[in-house]
């Protein structure tokens, strides 16, 4: 009898701990919240600053905000959706492409990333692995336009090989001392790589290295993995008690052979920004 | 009997301990594996939701919009066009230290090995001299063939020679820069190398050198105002 009853307590309780955590971690920020926020327009050098604002909502609905008629065949509108995806990638390969900086190039659909600059193709690389979270590839919506309007901007970025490496040298005081120090030099050796950048409007872009790393690599990169982890744990555990839990960063993770990884991550420049063709 | 009855009641009373375990279980990995939960919510979410577009609507029919959306594609894919080089230019990648000499349609027309900037900082007393390749995109402003390397202070500094004044012939070098020289602006310039073995790795003071052969084509294929990308 006390048995039944100690059980009957403890499934009750588990059963209503399981519900609300369920409920304020995962239906709640999924039902409620948009994991895609929308994309500011960014004003153009040669727009006129007077009538910029009214210019620029007025280019972007052109571009992007267009309403797509409702009455006609899903098939039409799958159709116009793609086109309206692919100006909308057009478009800011174009604003990029106009400004002096490098930046890079997801195409998920050639499973290629490629460092670009003023429209030419610097560095391209094979994606040999790559996964879309549910919140960007399950959604055929406005949302998922107005989204990718704009391209994403580096917020934080933190990575298992440093970006510049610069060694220190003392001047020497005489030639005798200039020809001690003289070292004859060796190829640097590649690090293992593991990427986490994260960008505006809520994506987190991974970049991992295809090859197994070393004993050395795979304690960095487990290590940094974890704390991610441990993040969203953190997270989670916050939102049982406030109940406003925000939804995961929706990721895009790429497996990429390493020596493009470290490439890339030492060309972008450090506010870089990206495109992701879909 | 009875003891088998027994024995099933307390199997049944064991079993029926799975329950709790299992709530228990389900709770800790939801907490631990929140975005994975997630992730799955919103496949399940997007059974239900569908294509979403706006409930606005307009007077124009799908195909209006089709061709609206394909004229500002073709648009913006011509401005793009018009972006690219129009002469051949050259990529050097600093990572590698490897180039490449692209037509002006983009293809590659011959690769190989060259030196960067080796990122070394020379601190001299106060003063903290920085050897490394710029990245970004630049202009050949002038070609020279057999240029001479006027000296800057950092290559007496560097060797533990005294300064010199600025118009010394000590300062002046034949040799180092090779058969030819394509200036990219700061002082920094695409020439030739007396160090050949040392191609492919990042040994210089911020130019680029090149081996004899392949400065040989790329002089002679890049013009004034080719363009040099460097990365």
């Amino acid at each position: 009898m006390k048995n039944k009853l100690t059980f009957w307590v403890i499934t009750s309780v588990l059963s209503i701990f399981v519900i609300y955590a369920l409920v304020s971690t995962v239906l709640m920020p999924v039902l409620t919240k948009n994991p895609l926020p929308k994309a500011i327009i960014q004003t153009t050098s040669d727009e006129k600053p007077k009538n910029s604002k009214k210019d620029n909502n007025d280019s972007k609905d052109e571009i992007v905000s267009e309403p797509v008629v409702s009455s006609n065949s899903k098939d039409a509108k799958v159709k116009l959706f793609e086109l309206r995806k692919r100006e909308v990638l057009l478009h800011s390969r174009l604003e990029l492409a106009n400004e002096d900086s490098m930046y890079l190039v997801l195409d998920l659909i050639n499973n290629t990333a490629v460092l670009e600059m003023k429209g030419v193709s610097l560095h391209e690389s094979k994606i040999l692995e790559s996964s879309v979270s549910n919140s960007i590839k399950m959604y055929h919506t406005e949302a998922l336009l107005n989204w990718m309007a704009e391209p994403f901007m580096l917020k934080h970025v933190e990575a298992t090989i440093p970006k510049i490496e610069y060694v220190e040298k003392i001047a020497p005081k005489d030639t005798i001392e200039a020809n001690k120090v003289a070292v004859e030099p060796a190829p640097a050796k590649l690090g293992d790589v593991y990427i986490v950048m994260d960008f505006d409007r809520n994506l987190r872009l991974v970049i991992s290295q295809s090859e197994k790393p070393d004993d050395e690599g795979k304690k960095v990169i487990s290590a940094m993995r974890r704390k991610y982890q441990e993040m969203e744990v953190r997270r989670s555990l916050q939102s049982l008690i406030k109940f406003n839990r925000e939804p995961a960063m929706p990721q895009i993770s790429i497996v990429i052979p390493k020596s493009d990884a470290t490439i890339f991550y030492k060309a972008l420049p450090v506010r870089p920004k990206m495109i992701i063709r879909m | 009997m009875e003891i088998e009855e027994k024995k099933e009641r307390s199997f049944l009373n064991v079993i029926i301990w799975t329950i709790p375990i299992l709530l228990f279980c389900v709770f800790v990995l939801m907490i631990l594996f929140t975005p994975a939960f997630q992730d799955s919510a919103f496949k399940v979410k997007s059974w239900f939701t569908g294509f979403q577009v706006s409930e606005e609507t307009s007077n124009e029919g799908i195909e209006k919009l089709e061709v609206r959306s394909q004229r500002n594609i073709n648009l913006i894919e011509a401005k793009l066009d018009n972006l690219k080089p129009v002469k051949p230019y050259i990529v050097v990648n600093t990572t590698e230290n490897r180039y490449s000499l692209r037509n002006a349609g983009g293809d590659t027309v011959r690769t190989g090995g060259c030196s960067t900037g080796k990122n070394e900082v020379l601190i001299a007393g106060k003063k903290r001299i920085i050897f490394k390749t710029p990245k970004g995109m630049f202009t050949v402003l002038n070609k020279q063939e057999n240029r001479p390397w006027i000296k800057p202070d950092w290559a007496f500094i560097e060797d533990g020679l005294p300064i010199p004044s600025a118009r010394s012939a000590s300062r002046i070098d034949y040799n180092t820069l090779g058969d030819y020289a394509l200036s990219i602006g700061d002082g920094y310039m695409l020439h030739g190398t007396l160090y050949q073995r040392f191609l492919g790795l990042p040994v210089t003071h911020g130019c680029v050198r090149l081996g004899d052969k392949d400065l040989d084509v790329i002089y002679h294929t890049l013009s004034k105002g080719s363009k040099v990308f460097i990365y």
